[in-house]
């Protein structure tokens, strides 16, 4: 009984006292884990790769707080404890830096940059002359306006986001993790009186491994090898898809030339890029461009409804532009090999959006191809344009200029047009000559470079709903654009006046394309099954290779509201339109969206919406023919790799780990000679006749 | 397989086996025949098997040797210069090493 009991109680005892105990993992004591990183990671196009690489098991570096240009010299020559992990404060992020820690990259493990919360002076990481080699000019087209002879776009630019690095880079925001780490440094890493810093020291370790190499045609090729054991891909080429919207819907499964059809293109870009993976903001860049002609679109639906135009307009918005004109040189293709709905010859002129973030009272600029030009046709109907354009802007406050001096057209979609065909085109900007950007495709490209604030009492749902200076400015633009393109269509002269753009509209897509994308008209513009791609932030505007980009989704709900018609349809009817009488899927697309939710209700108000609104793929075309290494059509691929992560811990000194070793190696060679010894004299140690043992019971 | 046990007659035959089995591209059975027959070809004292023993024995060892020789040429060219042939390298190669050329 009394055994019974005491096992019972051991059994208990035991039980407590595992439920009282806790792991403690080793790995957690050594290693702090930094969870708000973003890398900088490796593409590649026909020749070469730009980007950041590490080693295969990440790159160990003893940190280094930069203080200055100068303090360099630490980690590039005088430092004693090679290699270096820099971490270097946003100033100090530029081009001299970076290229004299690329020289002797032996010593430099790897860079931390800390991106502050508020914006240098101006910072563009993107080359100085956008998309050189895949616009029109060349040198058999315009050759003394090529490679920006004359005007030279983003002189601010930095080129760093196409220098290649073989160490990886990596961004950290201004947060606590990155006090821990400026503290860990101050604590062990300070050289005290100009002596070396004594061992242990605090060191990061970065993992960026990127698995393509050379450039796009290698990586390519060993994408499709089927010999080796486990096939692995290694890069993916950029690409999403375009969206197109028009007045007047076509059949989507006729292509080719259409007879007696002409169009009006009005186009923007919808992409844009940092130096840093995905996280590309660009406001000025091509939000503020594709915001205005959402809203010129919707502008024009009434009057087009009620007073329809010679011409058809059709609404273009490119992904990709940033990369070689990934978007606008796919459609051209399609168009010249007849799988678009229309071709080259149908078009009739083009308007397009660029950077337009004005202030009040700024003038905007129109820019147009001056070798097209010489053409008198040409240079008829570009006129003609202009002052389409220049009449629109009657009481709105400000002008619309053509630049003084003979330039070319900035980088731009309309570019890869005229490379097909001589199309008279405009190309509107805020900028005369150079880039008033001073951000471009960097990621400080964000709201406040667009001015967009808003007073600070006020919740997000009152902050979505507040028209901003900056909404009132695009939306004067948008009014532009839209009587331009209703007068450019044929439209009635009389009805122009009676257009204008919603402020409102203007200001809640201002509100979700750059302060936060999951607000309540987001919400009620998208399809329920695409609710998740809604977060708190803005959406990241780099084209990626997923074909799942959020802006290129939300700008087609948005058109697809915007211009077109709410129906009756349910659910079912909605997934199978074909059914009824007078609906067609090969005219219109049919969306099923989640809706607003009423007062003193839970449940969304759903509907079916009909536009003429399409998708198109936006993949290089040289994807579609083999050619990786061609030289007229973006080639750009981005790698593939593992894992990203970035941590730090504290790292000996090579003599305590070679010491380390040492004696563990002596004390196994010292054990294996004591057992040799002891088992070769076995029966001298432990004899056989036992000695009685003195003790007693 | 205690060679000591056997026969001379059934040494002999073995170790013919072996000989023979290393022309199809098998160096190791030539290795494992110098190896295995050593002792037997050039310490034991003679027998009449031996001579024969011995001849396959040493040109065994050629062979292996000249295996040595052929395959780690190869390899080096192989290595060294496998990234410079671009596609003929990747055609050639089973495992395609990631993030190097």
């Amino acid at each position: 009984m009394g055994l019974e009991s005491s096992k019972w109680a051991i059994i208990f005892l035991v039980c407590w006292l595992y439920k009282n105990v806790s792991c403690n993992s080793v790995e957690q004591k050594i290693y702090v884990e930094l969870n708000n990183t973003v890398p900088c990671v490796r593409l590649l196009n026909a020749t070469h790769q730009i980007g950041c690489q590490s080693s295969i098991s990440g790159d160990t570096g003893v940190i280094h707080v930069l203080e200055s240009e100068a303090d360099l010299e630490w980690p590039l020559s005088k430092g004693p404890n090679p290699p270096y992990m820099v971490l270097l404060e946003s100033s100090l992020f530029t081009r001299s830096i970076m290229m004299k820690m690329k020289n002797e990259s032996n010593r430099v493990a790897g860079v931390a940059v800390v991106v502050p919360n508020t914006s240098p002076p101006e910072f563009s990481p993107h080359t100085t002359c956008p998309n050189e080699n895949t616009g029109v000019y060349s040198d058999n087209y315009g050759p003394n306006l090529a490679h920006c002879n004359t005007t030279v776009w983003n002189p601010r630019g930095n080129g760093l986001s196409y220098e290649e690095f073989d160490f990886p880079v990596f961004s950290l925001k201004e947060d606590n993790e990155t006090e821990f780490i400026k503290q860990c440094y101050l604590d062990h890493n300070r050289a005290v009186n100009g002596s070396a810093p004594q061992y242990p020291l605090c060191a990061m370790q970065l993992f960026s491994h990127m698995h393509a190499v050379t450039n796009t045609p290698t990586c390519m090729r060993r994408n499709d090898i089927n010999f080796s054991i486990n096939p692995e891909m290694v890069c993916d080429p950029l690409g999403d898809y375009n969206v197109w919207g028009s007045i007047r819907p076509y059949n989507d499964t006729v292509f080719g030339h259409k007879e007696n059809e002409s169009v009006v293109i009005a186009a923007a870009r919808l992409d844009s890029r940092a130096f840093f993976w995905e996280v590309s903001t660009g406001a000025e860049g091509s939000v503020s461009g594709f915001v205005t002609l959402l809203a010129a679109a919707q502008a024009l639906r009434e009057v087009t409804h009620a007073a329809p135009p010679t011409r058809n307009i059709l609404f273009a918005f490119f992904q990709g532009e940033t990369f070689d004109y990934i978007g606008s040189s796919r459609m051209v293709y399609d168009m010249e090999n007849g799988k678009f709905v229309i071709d080259l010859d149908n078009i009739h002129s083009v308007l397009e959006i660029g950077q337009v973030a004005v202030h009040s009272g700024t003038n905007l600029f129109l820019h147009s191809d001056p070798v097209s030009r010489r053409n008198n046709t040409v240079n008829d109907e570009v006129k003609n344009l202009v002052n389409n354009l220049q009449s629109s802007t009657a009481g709105l406050g400000f002008l619309l200029v053509e630049p003084n001096v003979s330039q070319p057209l900035p980088p731009s979609s309309l570019q890869r047009f005229l490379r097909a065909q001589p199309i008279p085109g405009i190309v509107l900007a805020d900028h005369e000559s150079a880039f008033n950007n001073r951000y471009y495709e960097s990621f400080y490209d964000n709201a406040a470079n667009l001015n967009l604030t808003y007073p600070s009492d006020l919740s997000p749902e009152e902050q979505l709903e507040f028209v901003t200076d900056t909404a009132k400015s695009l939306t004067d633009v948008a009014t532009v654009v839209a009587r331009a393109l209703y007068k450019q269509a044929g439209g009635d002269e009389s009805l122009v006046n009676t257009i204008k753009a919603d402020p409102k509209i203007v200001t809640q897509m201002l509100y979700g394309f750059l302060v936060s994308s999951n607000n309540s008209w987001f919400q009620a513009v998208m399809a329920p099954e695409l609710k998740n791609i809604l977060k708190p932030s803005p959406p990241e505007y780099y084209v990626g290779v997923a074909m799942s980009s959020t802006p290129t989704r939300l700008v087609q709900y948005l058109l697809a509201n915007l211009t077109g018609a709410a129906t009756n349809l349910t659910q079912s009817q909605c997934q199978k339109p074909d059914e009824l009488p007078n609906e067609s899927r090969q005219m219109y697309s049919y969306l099923w969206v989640q809706g607003i939710v009423p007062p003193n209700s839970t449940e969304r108000d759903s509907f079916c919406v009909r536009a003429s609104v399409r998708l198109t793929k936006a993949v290089s075309p040289a994807f579609e023919l083999g050619e990786y290494a061609s030289k007229d059509y973006s080639t750009w691929t981005e790698s593939r790799w593992k894992f990203i992560k970035a941590r730090i811990f504290l790292v000996a000194s090579r003599d305590l780990e070679m010491l380390t070793l040492g004696v563990g190696v002596a004390v196994l060679f010292t054990s294996l000679l004591v057992t040799y010894f002891i088992s070769t004299k076995a029966d001298v140690l432990f004899s056989s006749t036992r000695e009685p043992a003195s003790a007693a019971y | 397989m205690n060679l000591e046990r056997l026969p001379n007659e059934e040494k002999l035959t073995l170790c013919r086996k072996y000989y023979f089995g290393g022309f199809a591209f098998l160096p190791f059975l030539w290795l494992v025949n110098v190896v295995w027959f050593f002792k037997e070809a050039f310490v034991e004292p003679t027998y009449t098997e031996q001579l024969q023993i011995k001849t396959y024995v040493k040109r065994s060892g050629l062979g292996f040797l000249l295996w040595v020789a052929v395959l780690t040429t190869w390899i080096t060219i192989f290595q060294h210069f496998r990234a410079e042939w671009g596609e003929v390298g990747d055609y050639l190669s089973f495992t395609i090493p990631l993030g190097i050329p």
